[in-house]
């Protein structure tokens, strides 16, 4: 048994020695800016990008000559960059891109490079609401890419005309008729957002980085009475993703989504196919234009880089007009560059027109912390399932007390 | 009874270390020479009395450690008691037009890392007092005129003698190196403040000692109702999902392979086929099959079996139910498994015996298959409760803890604290807290299938013979 | 006597192809999904309208976006191996406890019951540094490693199966001077198929089916991914729609190799161990 001891502890000792030796403190000063060095940079975008990023890095080589480069990808999507990116800042890339509404976190945890240089070009040629999504406190953080991260309303025309899908009365009522469903997923924070946030409710971060909202009050109410109206309609039907892509067409006659299922429903409605911008809903006080979330894709420089001003070039070449407008033309996704987005193409893509419609009512999901979804989704829940035990007022009271409550106090 | 055992388990740790330290003074005390050179240069007291494998063994150990100590082991353990003390900086740089930054210390890894140095030195420490002891012995052994054992022998006894300590070397260093280091790692997480605030590499988090104990027990009441909730629903759950499993499973094999039934390897095949697919696929399956909209409803409706559709999944009372049947499809063939080859164990003649006292198929099941199964998989159903109380991926994939309640702060119905845990986890990122919670759910189940385990039947007959 | 084991027979048929049906239900789903020629995550009808074998041709031929031969092979190599390490990790750590008795015995046993208890996930970015600073991120290598870290502290189940052995006839074979070491090999081993068997199939299991800790180990390199996390990647928001198809198919692959695995341990597997000897 002894022996045995022994021998355990030697070799844990030894791995040990290996491990803590292997990792050595690597001391101060970052690399400096050498001519004969070569460069290495690594690169994050989501799985579908890759090929057209090496396409444009290999473009990025060939118009800088003097630089020896060594440039890889690495498949992160934009969703999942900022855990990968916590789990181990050195060895995250150097430019990765990631959803705008991660950009809180990611400043906080000191993970992004100021975008300093040539920074008046970039904010002058990208849409004002992508350089305010990609700026905490006025300053810019990030390359804005797209704007595609939204929702909006796709209806099949064959029941309902362009000015039926202003109003989600005249669409319900029509929808009745025809004997159809109207379909949104109410019990999701992302959608549910679109009615408080079109009567002027608003997110904001508190001094101690908490989340506060006002949905509950007046106005708040206001839009809750309305969700529960539009929920407690025999034509409403929520449900995920796939009872959209199912229904659509047969038993559905409109439905909330975004541009990852422009394919999908253009497929099930054929000629019938059209997009719009979401409705206005009613009020006691008059009609009301529904918001909703915009997200912006964008690009960062990673803190712990070795070469910040050559990844912060590769950053606004791989973001600019022109990788834009490429980008619109193999992945579909709205642009966030205003040359780019004024092309005629875009206006042409059903799905994409309507998101650029709908994006001026929209919000930036950046100062929407995690504490946010449960409770909203809980609320879309409840009324969903019809439950009506408790008051609106009180339901919108605790829901804002729980995304305010950060965990442990 | 329990707490003798664990004060006896207590007073004979406290007595060995005693021992322990006598042996080491009275080592240096009464010792040679030779016996007094190992205390400063290890392995002395074995190839000075030519041992030399075993002698030189501990010399290099000893050189390596000095050396890893100086190089960097002394920077990481002096970087625990503040983990670490130069922030991120930024300088403006004007030609190239950037604020260039400059590195801070990272929090995390200085912790890991010293937790590491710790570990190292501990066990180090044992090291050097068990070569002292070496060192004594081999002088009392050559006094009494007996020969010191040699490596050959020593490497003998390897596979006979101390054949436990052979077998258990490899298990044990996995064990430590992807277990228990990253516990420890985790459990001092606990007394640091390391949440969204103080998150590397742009922030240092510290110790705080039990800040977070205190805002866990003097939380708001929401938090303290959710996780009352939480606990007795995971209890609940764990106790469904391990008993339900565990009694139909064996009824499935002891059908199975009750005499007369043919085709016995394709029913087993075809249990066995849905522990082939992934759980994530089936389990994703599942949540699309039984949505309010999904084709269940939709198969239901068509037959006529129902007016309006059944929540399986949004109702909080019949998702509870759904998550425990369908934790019934996933686990049957695991159990069915694992109880045939035991079944087969249980001697013909304790049943042929009852058939002539006239006991049926049930008496039988109830007086001699359940306690015999009971008796020798005692250890499985603790391994099963505890898996199922920390049953991730069924809650999460299937329901994802929905749905959701206002009641609840940041949880839903079927919301293991488990599956709650990763959701803070995630969606705060902070991961002190985390620990936390995991710590007192950890003392919890611990405690409870600690002195279950060492009350069963099977740990109590163990005879000691040696 | 024989009219009323024929009827119980009976009823035992009818329950078994009930449940047969149940649990065989969303496998032949999954199987006929695979084959669905049509576009779509899901479809309200259950039998597809166009049957093809595209979706596993494009599997293997479309590797530009989801390479999943790469990953098919990575995640055989990363079971092979885990499997061997994991059975011959748990034999040994429950042998040791069963049959031999040390002074640590008892403490260790516990111990180890009490550290599977921790939850997993707490720990993946903690192992993930520990494998950095050994240098062994983003390989199989680290993959193996995690999954078979973990191994002794799954020893209860087989130890309870040790214990069921008679220890008589260890006893007679130390008294006929064999080691311990050839009990183990010669006697205990031939004896514990059906607990083999068991540990294997779990053991090789648990990489084609694991989507969390490889995702931590291997960030973002793709070509290491394993199915599972490549597959899951292939349901996110953006892709169900026009990759759910080759998914299931992806799935009904991964559930080929388990199920030949298992169909060739069959016959070992439900051997008794003791002809006769009485304990319990």
């Amino acid at each position: 048994m002894k022996r045995f001891i022994s021998l355990l502890l030697v070799a844990m000792m030894l791995l040990g020695l290996v491990a803590c030796s292997s990792d050595k403190p690597s001391g101060d000063a970052p690399a400096t800016e050498g001519a004969a060095e070569t460069v290495t940079l690594r690169v994050w975008g989501a799985q579908d990008d890759q090929e057209m990023l090496q396409g444009m890095i290999d473009a990025f080589i060939a118009a800088n000559p003097d630089t020896e480069w060594d440039i890889t990808l690495g498949v992160v999507s934009e969703a999942d960059a900022k855990t990968k990116y916590l789990e181990d800042p050195a060895a995250a890339a150097d430019v990765f891109a990631f959803a705008n509404d991660q950009i809180i976190d990611l400043v906080n945890a000191g993970a992004l490079y100021k975008v300093t240089r040539n920074a008046d070009d970039i904010k002058a040629r990208n849409s004002e609401g992508s350089i305010e999504g990609s700026s905490v406190d006025g300053q810019l953080y990030g390359y804005p890419l797209t704007a595609d991260n939204g929702y909006f309303l796709y209806y099949d025309s064959s029941v309902f005309t362009k000015e039926d899908v202003d109003s989600l009365d005249t669409m319900l009522a029509k929808a009745n008729e025809a004997g159809k469903k109207v379909f949104m997923d109410v019990s999701n924070g992302w959608y549910i957002a679109s009615f408080f946030l079109g009567n002027g409710g608003t997110f904001a971060i508190d001094a101690d980085g908490n989340q506060v909202v006002d949905f509950n009050n007046e106005n708040g109410l206001a839009a809750a009475e309305a969700i529960k109206a539009f929920t407690a309609d025999p034509a409403f039907l929520t449900g995920d993703d796939s009872i959209l892509v199912a229904g659509m067409g047969d038993t559905i006659a409109a439905g909330v989504s975004g541009t990852w299922n422009a394919t999908a429903m253009e497929e099930a409605l054929g000629e019938n196919y059209a997009a719009a911008k979401l409705p206005k809903y009613t009020t006691a006080a008059g009609e009301v234009q529904m918001g909703s979330f915009v997200g912006y894709k964008v690009l960062g420089v990673n803190s712990q880089t070795k070469f910040p001003e050559q990844a912060m070039d590769l950053a606004d070449f791989l973001s600019n007009e022109e990788n834009q407008k490429l980008r619109f033309e193999t992945r579909q996704l709205l642009p966030s560059n205003t040359v780019a987005a004024a092309e005629p193409a875009v206006a042409e893509n059903i799905a994409i027109a309507a998101l650029q419609e709908q994006n001026p009512y929209g919000t930036s999901q950046k100062e929407v912390l995690g504490t946010y979804w449960a409770p909203a989704e809980a609320f879309g829940a409840t009324l969903e399932a019809k439950d009506y035990s408790i008051d609106l007022q009180t339901l919108l009271d605790d829901m804002v007390e729980q995304i305010q409550t950060p965990a442990g106090n | 009874m329990e707490s003798k055992k664990i004060t006896d388990t207590i007073s004979n740790f406290f007595k060995t270390i005693n021992n322990g330290i006598k042996g080491f003074i009275e080592g240096f005390t009464k010792g040679d020479i030779i016996t007094k050179l190992s205390y400063i240069i290890m392995g002395f007291g074995s190839f000075g009395r030519k041992q030399f494998v075993k002698g030189f063994f501990f010399l290099i150990i000893q050189i390596i450690y000095i050396l890893f100590m100086v190089n960097s082991g002394g920077y990481y353990l002096s970087m625990l008691p503040t983990l670490g003390t130069t922030t991120q900086g930024e300088v403006w740089d004007e030609a190239a037009q950037i604020y260039r930054i400059s590195q801070g210390d990272n929090s995390m890894l200085l912790l890991l890392f010293g937790v590491s140095v710790i570990l190292v030195t501990i066990v180090m420490v044992f090291l050097y007092v068990w070569q002292t002891r070496i060192a004594y012995r081999n002088q009392k052994l050559l006094a009494d005129n007996k020969k010191l054992p040699t490596f050959k022998e020593d490497f003998k006894d390897m596979f006979d003698k101390n054949f436990s300590a052979t077998i258990l070397f490899l298990p044990m260093l996995l064990t430590v190196l992807f277990t228990v280091v990253p516990l420890i790692f985790m459990i001092l997480m606990a007394f640091t403040n390391f949440d969204k605030n103080h998150q590397p590499p742009g922030n240092l988090f510290t110790w705080v000692g039990l800040e977070n104990f205190k805002s866990v027990f003097g939380g708001n009441p929401l938090w303290a109702t959710t996780f009352k909730r939480l606990f007795v629903w995971t209890i609940i759950w764990a106790i469904f999902a391990t008993f339900l499993n565990y009694i139909l499973g064996m009824l499935l094999a002891i059908i199975i392979n009750k005499k007369g039934i043919k085709l016995k390897k394709f029913w087993r095949t075809i249990f066995v086929i849905t522990i082939a697919v992934p759980q994530f696929v089936s389990l994703m399956l599942m949540s699309k099959l039984l949505h309010d909209q999904g084709a269940m409803n939709v198969l239901l409706k068509q037959l006529g079996l129902i007016g309006s559709f059944i929540p399986f999944l949004s109702d909080p009372f019949v998702a509870k139910v759904t998550v425990i049947v369908v934790n019934i499809w996933v686990g049957i063939p695991y159990t069915m498994l694992i109880t045939s080859g035991i079944l087969m164990n249980i001697p013909e003649d304790l049943y042929e015996a009852s058939k002539l006292d006239g006991a049926n198929a049930f008496q039988q099941f109830i007086y001699i298959t359940l306690p015999y199964m009971l008796h020798v998989t005692t250890p499985y159903l603790i391994t099963q409760f505890v898996g199922n109380i920390n049953n991730f991926n069924v809650i999460y994939l299937l329901t994802g803890g929905g749905p959701l309640s206002l009641k609840l702060y940041q949880a839903g119905e079927t919301d293991l604290l488990v599956t709650w845990l990763y959701k803070l986890t995630v969606n705060e990122q902070n991961y002190s807290l985390a620990s936390t919670i995991g710590i007192l759910i950890f003392v919890i189940v611990s405690t409870i299938s600690l002195i279950v385990y060492n009350n069963t039947s099977a740990v109590k007959q163990e005879d000691d013979f040696s | 006597m024989k009219k009323h084991r024929s009827i119980s027979n009976t009823i035992i048929y009818i329950i078994l192809s009930v449940m047969s049906v149940i649990w065989i239900f969303p496998i032949v789903w999954l199987v006929m999904q695979s084959f669905r020629g049509e576009q779509g995550a899901f479809t309200s009808y259950i039998i597809p309208k166009v049957w093809t074998l595209d979706n596993y041709i494009k599997l293997f031929t479309d590797t530009r976006l989801f390479n999943f031969p790469r990953w098919f092979m990575n995640t055989l190599f990363v079971a092979v191996f885990t499997c061997i390490i994991t059975t011959i990790i748990v034999l040994l750590t429950s042998y040791a406890f069963s049959r031999l008795r040390f002074k640590l015995r008892k403490p260790l046993m516990n111990i180890i019951l009490i550290l599977g208890m921790f939850p997993g996930f707490m720990s993946m970015v903690a192992i993930y540094h520990i494998l950095k600073a050994f240098g062994l991120t983003q390989s199989l290598v680290s993959l193996i490693l995690v999954y078979s870290g973990g191994a002794a502290m799954g020893y209860y189940i087989a130890k309870g199966f040790f214990d069921t052995i008679p220890r008589s006839i260890d006893e007679a074979a130390l008294i006929d001077g064999a080691t311990k070491n050839q009990v183990f090999w010669l006697i205990t081993l031939p004896m514990s198929k059906p607990i083999i068997v068991y540990t294997v199939l779990t053991s090789f299991i648990a990489p084609w089916v694991d989507f969390i800790f490889v995702s931590v180990i291997m960030k973002d390199n793709y070509q290491n991914y394993t199915v599972a996390l490549g597959l899951y990647q292939m349901i996110t928001r953006e892709n169900i729609t026009a990759y759910f198809t080759q998914f299931c198919a992806g799935a009904v692959i991964i559930a080929i190799p388990i199920t030949i695995l298992f169909i060739a341990m069959q016959k070992y597997y439900v051997e008794g161990v003791t002809a006769g000897g009485a304990k319990g």
